[in-house]
């Protein structure tokens, strides 16, 4: 999940903040040290985030593009210059853009926005944008929600007493409502000085950037590893389960499948899977002191050394041409593995899957998923020449069941036409005759469109009359049986002859008196 | 996403009185003349559907996409009205197909149009369709039962499709009122009627879709009316349409709103003209599809949106463009890749019956690997099972292992993971030992050893014992599977069993020259010390079972890291064999040292003295005692055999 930074260098950012017996600060520094803070963590703990940097005033400006080398980002930071006053609606339409040409409309997109809460004046700045925000024609519309998933968050260089003073405060939770909710405003707890700002861009670590650790099993192999990006809670039913489902740390594999089986499913995200040392302290926030970084190389290159399930899994599934089914949560299954990167270089990733006992229709529901060896015949048969999936619907579509419509009149008319084909080749076509017959007989019964009958009754007589004196004695008297029959039938004088299961007896009446003719 | 959202429920509510059975004054040529046939006959006269007919199928059309886009929860219930409701299905997920709603229409029949008008009426279907909402669904019962104390979020909301012939704007209002009062009634009485609440529910909102038809060329006596809210449970529309396929195009621009459908069509599909034909044609065909299959391309900003279509229902339609898979490539390539998919959606054809349609359809549904097998209805926990059963004992490493690089242990291998064995796996497995045993008597070679052993001697026997302890481990894995599996352990014993007291000696001894043999190398001690102390705490952190801790000591034996130092933890090596042992599945020293002296034996050929040292005392004469040991062995063997 990609970060888009955006600092405000607008000339409020250098207003000084007081503190005590200490050299003079300015929030932009206060800024500055949050977001080394930020980047330090990120460089640690989350190498594989790619990170923007935008500076704005009333102009914006792409300092960083994304990238993954935290050591230019933190440069950037400190070669901003101070520019003149706030104006975020075009800084936003800037994310907008640059993420949408790096990106395109589907990967989800962190905005961090380091502001003083300072919103400007006149136009351009927020209070305008809002008030104007519900006049707009479509080439101009606020950037707000973004055209992406995303989460804004607001980091403000000022406590909270500070912003509800004005309307701040008020304007930037439109901001985040205008995005639908996603996002969420910080602001400094106390008075302004490097401690606070620490504790607030901590409070972001936590909230969005703290990785995910989880345990891969397979039996009583296993591999810890990190999963990124983090997989995000899921809500399937805002209504009856209106609770979001967050993945499990334990990450059960139960089973493995031919990619040809599984075929491409959808998926809600895909992440890498990436085998783990856990060093002795665990996962603690990486404050990016030196010591940290040795122990973390050592714990890594006792990693490097030891097999990990992870190789194991990740060779075998690119050898086998398969992937494996991991369990996820209750009713909750994603996929794993081998993507290749390029030629020479692949991971292993996982899917999610749709929570729920039968996300991909065609595997059936998950739960009645078993092992080859207890099926009675292997469903791959012995040469592995055949396979159980895709499972048919009991129900088929209706492009798969031969449906009849007669909305268009082309419909019909080819349905009457094949009948009249099959008829001139009686008696050698007796058997499709029939089969037409009665499949128009059924259709217009049930839609109560008995001029219909009457009318192929009629057509079929004609055929009778028109019959050479070469043909087959057969024909004429299988012509005479169908049209009487279909006569009868348009005449509805029986109601019990419609009947669905008589129906098909009269069906087979039909076909019976074909069989003793012929 | 709402499951229980209007259209969980729509009630059809179509009228079967005697005026719908007039013409709806559209004819269709059903004679064609084929061509080459004989002149002057006259064709048929053309016929028309009656309004019922026009219903009936535009009505169907509806639940046809309907059932192609959600075979499941999304329900209809169908209703036709005269002198009575006739309820013709239920809510049960069996009764929603077109063959069930089809064979019944075929029931009931056209309507009789000498029936009395007075006693007919569309308000007996409409009363019906209320009471109907009121009863619940398998899924919203399964919901419930679920939700617990949180069943109340299980929403009940419906949506009513009422084609009929009215006769005026104020008879539309009419029957509008008796919804209304009809869903007031079975309110009240639902909330009232705990005995009921099992199978009834409150109607909480419910969206009333009026549809006036009448015949072609006749002016319509009501008016069109958008959605208009009569109260905080009903609203209600209505839509007055002439009959024939001005119909059926109503109900399909509404089958689209209501469950939020979009078009595609797919363009340029090459289709050839006959069966056997060189030649083809290219053409195009409509799929409809939940809207949401669009949503990237609009995000996007790249949309391709086209006109209307020729026949004009539809606002607009993305077009794709076909791209015909490299039929070569299939297995190997289309199917064996995964492609990044962020959807699938089912689609329905928007004509069904066209050829185009029916040739794209039946290409992606002729899929050779089209098979069903009910045999594979096991639960998923078995898989689990299975699973834990294969990675009991499960090297990682090939040059780890010895026996799973031997063809002959394959057949035991292979057998002695699965839960239980039939007669013939305990024989197989016990062929498998005694040809080991045969292997070892014949002196071949084992694959672990060809690399380091040069010539036979003492090595050869060495590597049949680490050998031995292998497949001891993965047989003591499975022995609590059940008795059999315990009998195959009782006979590998048996075949592997040497006189107590030398084997006490050799297990003794080797130990021993595992220290030597480490001590003669061990140079960069402290580094060893150091990596011995960090996977020592490594393993204390994962707090892993047994097999993971026997992992990591296998691995720290990789010959690419250093070796352990010969200092004080080969004390506590001495202790640990004769626990683990005893413990079963996973011996540390035997694996610990198979490695050690495989790495050792490709360097050097080991001194015999000190081969068989203890303390670093030689025994001298041990021929003698060997010899004897010797006879009993091979007495051993005679006496199996």
């Amino acid at each position: 999940m990609p970060t888009v930074v955006v600092m405000d260098v607008s000339l409020s950012m250098t207003r000084p903040v007081s503190i005590e017996g200490s050299e003079e600060y300015q929030r932009k520094h206060l800024a500055a040290h949050g977001l080394t803070m930020l980047f330090e963590h990120m460089a640690t703990n989350y190498k594989l985030e790619f990170t923007a940097l935008v500076v704005f005033s009333s102009l914006w400006e792409l300092m960083v593009p994304f990238t993954r080398d935290y050591n230019t980002l933190q440069e950037a930071l400190s070669n901003m210059d101070d520019y003149d006053k706030t104006c975020l609606e075009s800084a936003l339409v800037g994310v907008c853009n640059i993420v949408q040409q790096e990106w395109g409309g589907a990967i989800p997109c962190q905005i961090v926005l380091v502001t003083d809460g300072c919103l400007g004046i006149g136009r351009g700045s927020l209070r305008h944008s809002l008030a104007t925000q519900n006049q707009r024609s479509e080439s101009n519309r606020f950037p707000l929600p973004f055209p992406f998933p995303s989460k804004l968050y607001i980091m403000c260089m000022a406590n909270l007493e500070e912003l509800q003073s004005t309307d701040s405060l008020e304007c930037l939770e439109r901001l985040i409502d205008l995005n639908n909710g996603e996002g969420q405003i910080f602001t400094i707890d106390g008075p302004l000085c490097l401690k606070n700002v620490q504790s607030m861009f901590g409070k972001l670590i936590d909230l969005a950037y703290t990785p995910f650790h989880a345990v891969l099993k397979c039996g009583h192999l296993t591999a810890d590893v990190q999963v990124f990006p983090r997989p995000e809670p899921f809500v399937v039913d805002e209504e009856i389960d209106p609770v979001p489902k967050v993945i499990n740390t334990d990450l059960e594999i139960v089973g493995f499948i031919d990619i040809a089986d599984i075929s491409s499913p959808p998926v809600l995200s895909r992440h890498l899977v990436l085998p783990i040392a856990l060093n002795k302290e665990g996962d603690e926030v990486g404050t990016g002191i030196t010591d940290d970084n040795e122990d973390e190389n050592s714990a890594n290159q006792i990693a490097g050394k030891i097999p990990n399930f992870c190789v194991l899994l990740h060779g075998s599934l690119k050898v086998e041409g398969m992937v494996a089914i991991v369990q996820l949560g209750p009713e909750w299954h994603g996929m794993l593995y081998s993507q290749a990167d390029s030629k020479k270089k692949s991971n292993l990733m996982m899917s999610l899957f749709e929570p729920g006992p039968e996300p991909l229709p065609w595997l059936g529901k998950m739960a009645q998923l078993g092992p080859i060896s207890d099926a009675k015949e292997n469903p791959y048969g012995e040469d592995d020449n055949k396979s159980p999936f895709p499972l048919q619907p009991k129900n088929k579509r209706s492009y798969a069941q031969n449906v009849t419509v007669w909305i268009k009149p082309s419909g019909l008319q080819t349905d009457v036409q094949k009948i009249l084909r099959n008829a001139r080749k009686l008696p050698e076509k007796t058997q499709t005759f029939y089969k037409e017959l009665n499949r128009l007989r059924k259709a217009a019964l049930a839609f109560g469109f008995l001029d219909l009958l009457k009318g192929v009754a009629d057509m079929l007589e004609r055929e009778c009359t028109l019959l050479p004196e070469t043909a087959h004695p057969d024909a004429a008297f299988q012509l005479t049986h169908a049209a009487q029959q279909l006569k009868l039938a348009s005449t509805g004088t029986c109601l019990a002859f419609w009947a669905p299961q008589l129906q098909q007896s009269s069906d087979h009446n039909l076909m019976r008196f074909q069989a003793r003719t012929t | 996403m709402k499951i229980f959202s209007e259209s969980h429920k729509t009630v059809f509510v179509v009228d079967h009185c005697p005026y719908m059975a007039e013409s709806c004054r559209q004819h269709v040529e059903f004679d064609m003349l084929v061509k080459n046939r004989t002149q002057g006959i006259i064709p048929l006269a053309p016929i028309s559907k009656s309004l019922w007919t026009c219903s009936v199928e535009s009505s169907m059309e509806y639940c046809r996409i309907m059932y192609d886009i959600f075979p499941f929860k999304k329900l209809v219930n169908f209703i036709v009205s005269d002198s009575g409701a006739h309820v013709l299905n239920s809510w049960t997920q069996e009764d929603q197909n077109l063959q069930e709603l089809m064979a019944a229409l075929a029931a009931v029949g056209p309507p009789n149009p000498r029936a009395d008008p007075e006693c007919c009426s569309i308000l007996h279907g409409l009363v019906a369709a209320v009471e109907t909402l009121c009863k619940i669904t398998e899924y919203q019962h399964e919901a419930r039962t679920l939700l617990m104390e949180n069943a109340e979020r299980v929403g009940n909301r419906g949506r009513i499709i009422c084609i009929t012939n009215a006769k005026s704007d104020s008879h539309v209002r009419m029957l509008e009122d008796c919804v209304q009062e009809t869903i007031h009634e079975h309110n009240k009485l639902a909330a009232n009627s705990d005995h009921f609440s099992l199978s009834l529910m409150q109607i909480q909102k419910c969206e009333l879709v009026l549809i006036h038809t009448y015949p072609v060329g006749e002016d319509s006596l009501v008016s069109d009316r958008p959605k208009k809210e009569l109260s905080p449970v009903l609203t209600s529309e209505v839509h007055s349409v002439r009959a024939g396929r001005h119909l059926a195009t109503k109900l399909n621009i509404l089958v689209q709103q209501h469950f939020d459908l979009a078009s595609t069509t797919i363009t340029n599909i090459p289709m050839k003209e006959e069966q056997h034909a060189n030649t083809s044609a290219n053409y195009d065909v409509e799929l409809l599809h939940h809207k949401d299959a669009h949503v990237d391309f609009l995000k996007s900003g790249d949309s391709h949106l086209g006109g209307g279509s020729r026949e004009g229902p539809f606002k607009e339609t993305i077009t794709l463009k076909w791209c015909t898979p490299r039929t070569n490539n299939i297995v190997f390539s289309s199917i064996s890749e995964l492609h990044y998919c962020t959807g699938a959606y089912r689609i329905s054809p928007v004509d069904v019956n066209s050829r185009p349609s029916s040739c794209l359809t039946n290409f992606l549904l002729n899929d050779p690997r089209y098979k069903i097998d009910g045999s594979l209805e096991v639960p998923l926990e078995r898989a689990k099972d299975q699973l834990e059963k294969h990675t009991r004992y499960w090297p990682m490493i090939i040059s780890q292992t010895t026996i799973f690089n031997m063809q002959a242990v394959v057949p035991l291998a292979s057998v002695i993971v699965k839960e239980s064995l039939t007669e013939e796996d305990v024989l197989n497995c016990q062929k498998t030992i005694y040809n080991l045993v045969d292997m070892e008597r014949k002196n071949d070679p084992l694959p672990i050893s060809t690399v380091g052993t040069r010539g036979k001697g003492p090595k050869r026997d060495e590597q049949y014992r680490i050998m031995w302890n292998e497949l001891e481990t993965l047989v003591r894995a499975h022995i609590n599977n059940s008795e059999k599996h315990q009998r195959v352990l009782e006979c590998l014993m048996a075949c592997r069993s040497k006189p107590p007291e030398e084997e006490e000696r050799k297990k003794r001894g080797r130990k021993r020259e595992d220290k030597e043999d480490k001590s003669e190398k061990a140079v960069k001690d402290y580094e060893q010390e150091k990596s011995w102390q960090d996977s020592e705490r490594l393993k204390g952190i994962l707090e892993r079972g047994k097999e993971e801790l026997a992992e990591a000591e296998i691995i720290k034996d990789s010959p690419d890291s250093p070796e352990p130092p010969n200092k004080k933890p080969l004390v506590e090596m001495d202790e640990t064999p004769q626990v683990e042992k005893s413990k079963g599945p996973v011996s540390l020293l035997s694996l610990w040292s198979n490695r050690i002296n495989t790495a050792n034996s490709r360097k050097h050929q080991e001194f015999a003295g000190r081969l068989n040292s203890v303390n670093n005392r030689a025994e001298l004469y041990q021929h003698l005692k060997e010899e004897n040991g010797m006879e009993t062995t091979e007495n051993g063997k005679a006496s199996r055999q």
